[in-house]
């Protein structure tokens, strides 16, 4: 079920009032039901899927907690490989099948990829990461083990984040869908800004940047530099408006039933580094990676080479995270890279940033957005050759005359975007709005009401994250 | 706290309500220009036009060799020069849009005197009901819906019509092949439309050298397809057509049901008597069903000859001069009693 479909603005109600209706000990029966229902409603038989992780996971958790230590660490790589091996199969089956075919081709071999012809689970990447975390907590001792199936199943399949995150802790989700909560009215009406927010963010501002986009990245040779230009811009401020709106949208949901879940995303295009980027964008996912990749690595307690060695891998990996394509893992390693060049570039110089804003952290905001913005190219495009079209078309096509794409509520969206995130930096939507006074807090919600009624985009777009 | 939430959902609706007026004086006109223009030229021509000519692509012509290249509903007005036909033509339309139309007509102005309706037998077959042309057509009809113009236009990003993907079409439109029985009077050896057309398709026609003939076994299964059903009262176009009817009825406008001529010699010298009987039992049931004081059926059936179809090599209702003559001929004829004084012999 997708946020912004009719189907869903008419079950969140119902679910909430159910939820608030039942007593505390039945509550996580209807999440677990409601949560079913909303995954069911894209592929039903893939369900199965998230019930074998569940179970996995639920069974290797005890298994490691009343383990001996070899054992413990038996029960741990079981779980983990489970995990990974169907993320494997569903997701990048056919892209090291494909990536075989060119090795073997390399030693003058024949070799003939196997396509499996199957739908890749939606958010198969987010549950997965999301219930590895909680075995591997466990192993550390860190996490006690959940007895309740129905409570840990809960936490894999909670359907605000279940597909495409945050990718949240057993220590905070879990701990939370257990916590009696009683229908407070901060949590509505924070619910509720949040919900309209994100589905603004969302239908009004990323389907509107979404047409422009599509429309330049399909044969970027036909465009104007300028236009080519516009659209690397535009797909900077769609991704993060689709990704950012359906996180705030899920933070809301989440906040109707009284559970608090995780902030995805902090103004990260207002950041004056590519690591601050980092940890201003997809939050959950940086910090899973971080925890169960870069320290386990050696984090930064390893020697420079070693270190940025380390960071290549982190980024690539994640850059695989999101898709079965060499061009997710150059967009990863391209982040790593600047990454690297930003402190090699601080030690030799002995650079450090001021918190204190001044116009050269100004100027540090747009160097960062002009990297980031170039390095989506790679995330976008679907494979090198449309990325070099994209980069050649964007130097090299300033004869061509405009096409005309109409890029007015577009580029008002990327303003609007602009402006709220200066509005709420460092801080949050629901936040921010309730410190104002009511005149203008109704106001901002009448303009994102019409926004949202009367601009929306018109055409049929899921969420970009769904895919990953 | 119930009473707090109340009050801010009241504020929420009123907000709405201001919205709406705004988003009407301001954005609306030009999103119905953009996705539902019949509804402007409906409301324009209203107060000039006596008579509406509704259809789909087959009243004009694409031939390049037409000397002639007047629409049918151009060729009917011909018949009666001192009466106002308004065409409103749309690509692939068919009577579960056209009923939608027919309620953008403020009835408190100057009601039509009659409305042309086209009837095309095809736009009963499974494979137009579930065409994947549908969805656009449905994208359209949810801004029809009796809500607030705001909140139609929200339907409309939240794409809550019927927006089936086209893998979905093309499955609703196996089944029914697959599952809907065929009924002849006599034995028939296929029992439906997908065994008919498998037996079509595994060497149905040969070439003098003894392989298939594909460019013939092509056509005579999508001959097939197109006109291999039954009519009866679940078919969801009836449904419409009755729709249709009914509403012309209420408000005392005559109703003409203009049936396109289909290519039957073809579709007999191809594949056979069997589908030219179904052929003319839906139009037999069609004529019976929608003949009463308020509502014609023009039989343009059999009335174009096969050299005068534009797609011989398909089963589209696209005619040359001559068969779009015939059929506004045959129409004007219907037409000349209730506009006697008007009518004019020209061809």
């Amino acid at each position: 079920m997708l946020f912004n479909s009719l189907h869903f603005i008419v079950f969140l109600p119902i679910v909430v009032a159910l939820y608030y209706l039942l007593a505390q000990k039945y509550r996580w029966i209807l999440i677990f039901v409601a949560s079913c229902y909303f995954y069911m409603a894209f592929v039903p038989k893939y369900i199965l899927i998230l019930f074998f992780i569940i179970l996995v996971d639920y069974f290797s958790a005890i298994a490691i907690e009343s383990a001996q230590k070899k054992q413990k660490r038996f029960w741990l790589i079981l779980s983990l490989v489970s995990n990974v091996l169907l993320l494997g199969f569903f997701k990048y089956f056919n892209f090291f099948s494909e990536n075989l075919e060119t090795v073997f081709s390399l030693f003058g071999k024949q070799f003939n990829p196997i396509n499996l012809e199957i739908i890749l689970p939606i958010g198969l990447s987010f549950h997965t990461f999301q219930s590895m975390s909680y075995t591997i907590e466990v192993y550390k001792g860190k996490q006690k083990a959940e007895k309740h199936l129905g409570y840990f199943a809960n936490y894999v399949l909670f359907f605000p984040q279940m597909v495409a995150g945050p990718i949240e802790r057993y220590e905070n989700l879990g701990n939370e869908l257990k916590t009696p909560h009683k229908p407070v009215y901060e949590n509505f009406s924070n619910g509720f800004r949040l919900i309209l927010f994100g589905l603004f963010v969302k239908m009004a501002i990323a389907d509107n940047l979404a047409p422009y986009v599509n429309q330049v990245y399909e044969a970027p040779f036909k465009y104007n530099s300028v236009e080519v230009l516009t659209a690397v811009l535009f797909f900077s401020f769609q991704i993060y408006a689709d990704f950012y709106g359906y996180s705030t949208i899920a933070v809301g949901c989440a906040k109707m039933l009284g559970i608090t879940i995780m902030d995805n995303f902090k103004t990260p295009y207002l950041s004056k580094s590519v690591s601050e980027f980092w940890s201003r964008w997809h939050i959950s996912l940086s910090t899973w990676f971080r925890d169960y990749l870069y320290i386990p690595l050696g984090g930064n307690r390893v020697t420079l080479p070693n270190w940025s060695i380390n960071i290549l891998i982190v980024f690539m990996v994640s850059g695989l995270w999101h898709g079965a394509s060499w061009t997710f893992v150059a967009w990863g390693a391209l982040h790593g890279a600047m990454l690297l060049l930003e402190r090699y570039f601080s030690r030799i110089f002995n650079f450090k940033i001021k918190e204190k804003w001044s116009f050269l952290n100004v100027l540090l905001v747009i160097k960062t957005f002009i990297i980031t913005n170039f390095i989506w190219i790679f995330f976008r495009a679907k494979d090198f050759a449309n990325a070099k079209d994209v980069i050649k078309s964007m130097l090299y096509n300033w004869q061509i005359p405009q096409a005309n794409l109409d890029f007015r509520l577009p580029a008002i969206g990327v303003f609007v975007v602009l402006l709220s995130d200066i509005f709420i930096y460092n801080s949050r939507i629901d936040t921010r709005l309730s410190t104002m006074k009511p005149y203008y807090r109704w106001s901002i919600y009448t303009l994102l009401l019409f926004g949202l009624l009367a601009l929306s985009g018109t055409q049929k777009l899921a969420f970009i994250y769904f895919q990953f | 706290m119930i009473k707090k939430i109340c009050i801010r959902l009241l504020l929420v609706l009123f907000i709405i309500g201001g919205l709406n007026a705004v988003y009407n004086f301001t954005l609306y006109d030009s999103l119905i220009l953009e996705k539902y223009p019949e509804k402007f030229r409906i409301l324009k021509t209203q107060d000039s036009a006596e008579v509406f000519y509704f259809g789909e692509s087959s009243n004009v012509t694409y031939s390049e060799t037409d000397s002639i290249k007047n629409s049918i509903s151009e060729m009917t007005n011909f018949f009666f020069p001192t009466l106002k036909i308004q065409t409103i033509t749309k690509y692939a339309t068919h009577a579960g849009i056209y009923k939608y139309w027919l309620k953008e007509f403020d009835l408190n102005k100057q009601k039509p005197k009659a409305i042309i309706v086209t009837l095309n037998l095809r736009s009963f077959d499974a494979g137009w009901i579930h065409s994947k042309l549908e969805t656009q057509l449905q994208e359209s009809m949810v801004l029809t819906k009796s809500y607030p113009t705001i909140i139609n236009r929200f339907l409309l990003s939240l794409q809550a019509f019927d927006n089936k993907t086209e893998q979905e079409r093309e499955l609703d439109m196996l089944n029914d092949w697959k599952n809907t029985e065929l009924i002849f009077p006599q034995e028939f050896k296929y029992k439906t439309v997908a065994q008919w057309d498998r037996a079509m398709a595994a060497g149905g026609y040969l070439k003098t050298d003894g392989s298939w003939d594909m460019a013939k076994i092509n056509l005579a299964c999508h001959f097939i397809k197109s006109y291999a059903f039954n009519l009866n009262e679940s078919n969801p176009r009836i449904k419409d057509f009755d729709e249709i009817s009914q509403w012309c009825d209420e408000n005392k406008i005559n109703l003409y049901l203009n049936l396109m001529a289909e290519n039957y010699q073809f579709a007999d010298s191809l594949v056979g008597k069997e589908l030219v009987f179904l052929m003319r039992q839906n139009r037999d049931f069609l004529v019976k069903r929608y003949s009463n004081s308020n509502c014609k059926v023009v039989d343009n059936l059999e009335s174009v000859d096969g050299k005068e179809f534009i797609d011989i090599e398909w089963t589209t209702e696209h005619y040359r001069y001559k068969g779009r003559m015939r059929i506004a001929k045959n129409l004007a004829n219907s037409l000349k009693d209730q506009f006697k004084n008007a009518y004019k012999e020209v061809y």
